[in-house]
């Protein structure tokens, strides 16, 4: 279990990270959503040591984390980079071993992992010429190769084709079924949202919203629904009790219902008024909610 | 944060062990060694072909006392120790012939000597006393005198010679030695401090910096990096000591004594230390840019200094002098100086070890300086990183 607990980090006058947590459990797939400079990039970089925070602790299974501990996690920067004109093969057995592997089990494991991630190319080739697609997965494998019990991946699916995003998000499952955690950060929303365990919302360096999906919704959170009707004289639903309307567009309405109030009153009320087209509750995306977080505003508003 | 020393080392191995593959796979590489080795070779056989040509002589006689000028000619240059080799030419024009050709120095014809362009004096020596000899044995015969008797009267030995300075051909054998190899202290270090300077570029700009340092402490990627290359220029070094020294002592330049190995070794010693100085400037420098662009703007200091202490040592060096003396103490000049001081006899074994005493001390506080610099800019992207932050509280724990 990796806790990252209240980390504070500034680049001389601007606050990075402020008071920052998170927590991700053995098998849970973390993802990490933020606008750009929101702090995702830094809080990796403290978790993996590469930056040191100004403040905050980060454990691993309950003790603090030494480089020991890190030879055991597998990081994949933003800036993705490995040594252009060093051959695949031993680039990955070097990395394998630099993690604490023997040189046999590097050797083994590089084999696997090329073949698993369908790289093209023989692995005496060295990376420069290599299609971009194909060093993007040596990439992963790189941080794969020593069979990390934590991954930590920046902006994985960034620039890969679908094929690319399918096998990527085939692989981070399957390393969660295996007991490992991941955490990645990502810029497609519906892609975390399909694929996280858990999901930290993060703006401005501070740590907005975290859980799953559904506690990011709120379980208490007012019920919406969206009715969209033919034929209604328009402001239909404004004057019904027992709700409140949020938005109305063309013949579309959100409403929030009020507690105590009963969604079949109000499919009644829409029966009456006209041709019911579409009657259903809205839940707000993640990408709804991401937004709701960083504008400060209320989904729907 | 802990950092198990175990750990510790075995990261510098590892990395110490890729950059000394790599290095010695790429292409570069193995033609600078190409290059080096025939330089040297060159170096050493130029000068052993020039000085050989120079007392081997080919001469050749014609007309009626050709056999006596022949033999009196082989016994004089054996008194004069004068290496003369006599052929046989059939008449003028074929001696001409073989003139212009050079394959004889001097022909010998009726009382004439006939050269291409110039006579050697000791060749010319010898040719002069034989015909007197031949020349005044047949006047004495012609007198009634038996020249046998004459002959043995004159037959003195040489005056044996003194020599006040017998050591002046070794000392200038040792000298060449201390030249060439100052050359090659002074090729290599700027070879391999470049390849350190630039593989931490490269590790930077390729952005894998980021990946090692969430693996292994910025020191033991330093110390590898640095261990790595260096190992490979002193295997090369070596390489080209005992080419080297076997092709001058094969073509006979130079007799392979202690006293010819001795500047070869401190080369070598001092291109370890000179090295492991200059690197680590290197190195820091280079982790303050991004990009391989930038780095010749970062690292020219380096490179001055580098170029400044082999002029030092090419011309102060040899001749001595106060600022050579004071400079031969001065790391990172010392590295140079101190083996061509050596060879040309201006400082002596105890001042060799003083001097290195000193530039070990100075390596030490380097190194910490160097890995501090590093540690602090190298994670750094972007613009160059000002000098005093990369000083300033390291970014990263150890």
């Amino acid at each position: 279990m990796l806790e990252l607990a209240g980390l504070d980090k500034r680049f001389g006058e601007k606050v990075v990270l402020d008071d920052l947590s998170l927590t991700v459990q053995p098998g849970q797939m973390f993802g990490f959503v933020g606008t750009n400079g929101a702090g995702k990039t830094t809080t990796m970089r403290i978790a993996l040591g590469v930056l040191a925070p100004d403040a905050g602790e980060i454990h691993w299974h309950g003790a603090a984390v030494d480089r020991g501990v890190r030879r055991r996690w597998g990081y994949m920067p933003e800036e993705r980079g490995l040594y252009p004109k060093m051959r695949i093969r031993d680039q990955l057995v070097y990395l394998a071993e630099l993690h604490g592997m023997t040189r046999a089990r590097a050797h083994e494991s590089t084999e696997r992992w090329l073949d698993r991630l369908q790289v093209a190319g023989g692995p005496a080739d060295r990376l420069e010429t290599l299609s971009l697609g194909n060093q993007q997965r040596v990439q992963l494998a790189a941080a794969l190769v020593h069979e990390p019990e934590l991954l930590v991946l920046d902006e994985p699916f960034s620039g890969l084709d679908p094929v690319g995003v399918d096998v990527m998000a085939g692989v981070l499952r399957e390393r969660t079924a295996a007991g490992a955690s991941v955490v990645f950060s990502s810029h497609q929303l519906e892609l975390v949202e399909s694929l996280c365990d858990a999901v930290g919302i993060i703006n401005n360096g501070r740590m907005h919203a975290v859980g799953t999906v559904a506690e990011l919704r709120g379980d208490d959170r007012a019920v919406r629904y969206r009715v969209r009707l033919a034929q209604a004289p328009t402001g239909w639903a404004d004057e019904l009790p027992g709700l409140k309307v949020l938005s109305a567009q063309d013949d579309t309405v959100l409403v929030e219902l009020l507690a105590g109030t009963s969604e079949q009153a109000l499919l009644d009320a829409a029966r009456a008024a006209g041709r019911v087209l579409a009657f259903a509750p809205a839940t707000p995306s993640l990408a709804e909610l991401f937004r709701e977080v960083v504008n400060g505003t209320e989904v729907g508003a | 944060m802990s950092t198990g020393g175990s750990t510790f080392w075995s990261a510098v191995r590892l990395v110490a062990r890729r950059e000394f593959t790599e290095r010695i796979r790429d292409r570069g590489f193995q033609i600078s060694v190409g290059v080096m080795l025939a330089i040297l070779l060159a170096s050493v056989a130029i000068p052993a072909a020039i000085g050989g040509g120079s007392n081997k002589y080919d001469v050749a006689f014609l007309g009626p006392q050709q056999t006596q000028l022949a033999q009196t000619a082989q016994r004089q240059a054996t008194l004069l120790d004068v290496d003369v080799r006599v052929g046989s030419v059939a008449d003028r024009a074929a001696a001409e012939r073989a003139l212009s050709d050079g394959k004889l120095d001097a022909v010998v014809d009726n009382g004439r000597i006939l050269v291409d362009s110039k006579l050697a004096d000791p060749l010319a020596a010898v040719l002069q006393s034989s015909w007197a000899t031949v020349e005044r044995d047949v006047r004495l015969g012609a007198a009634g005198i038996d020249p046998s008797a004459v002959n043995q009267a004159s037959a003195i030995a040489p005056m044996p010679r003194t020599t006040l300075d017998p050591n002046a051909d070794q000392r200038d054998a040792r000298k060449g030695i201390a030249f060439i190899g100052t050359l090659v202290l002074y090729g290599m270090l700027m070879l391999f401090c470049m390849w350190v300077a630039s593989g931490v570029v490269e590790e930077k700009s390729s952005r894998i910096v980021e990946i090692l340092l969430a693996t292994v402490p910025a020191r033991a990627l330093l110390t590898g990096k640095i261990l790595g290359i260096g190992l490979l220029g002193l295997l090369q070094m070596l390489v080209t000591a005992v080419v080297g020294l076997a092709a001058a002592s094969a073509l006979g330049t130079i007799e392979l004594t202690g006293a010819m190995v001795y500047p070869v070794a401190l080369v070598l010693l001092w291109f370890v230390v000179g090295y492991a100085i200059y690197a680590c400037m290197f190195a820091a420098a280079a982790a303050r840019v991004s990009r391989q662009e930038d780095l010749q703007n970062v690292i020219t200091p380096m490179t001055s200094l580098l170029i400044a202490s082999f002029l030092a040592a090419v011309f102060l060096g040899q001749k001595g002098g106060t600022l050579a003396h004071v400079l031969a103490y001065v790391p990172p000049f010392s590295a140079m100086l101190q083996p061509a001081m050596t060879a040309a006899d201006e400082v002596s074994v105890p001042e060799n070890l003083a001097a290195f005493a000193v530039a070990l001390l100075a390596l030490v506080g380097l190194v910490r300086l160097a890995a501090r610099m590093y540690e602090g800019a190298v994670l750094r992207m972007g613009g160059k990183v000002g000098f005093k932050e990369s000083l300033g509280k390291s970014a990263r724990k150890r």
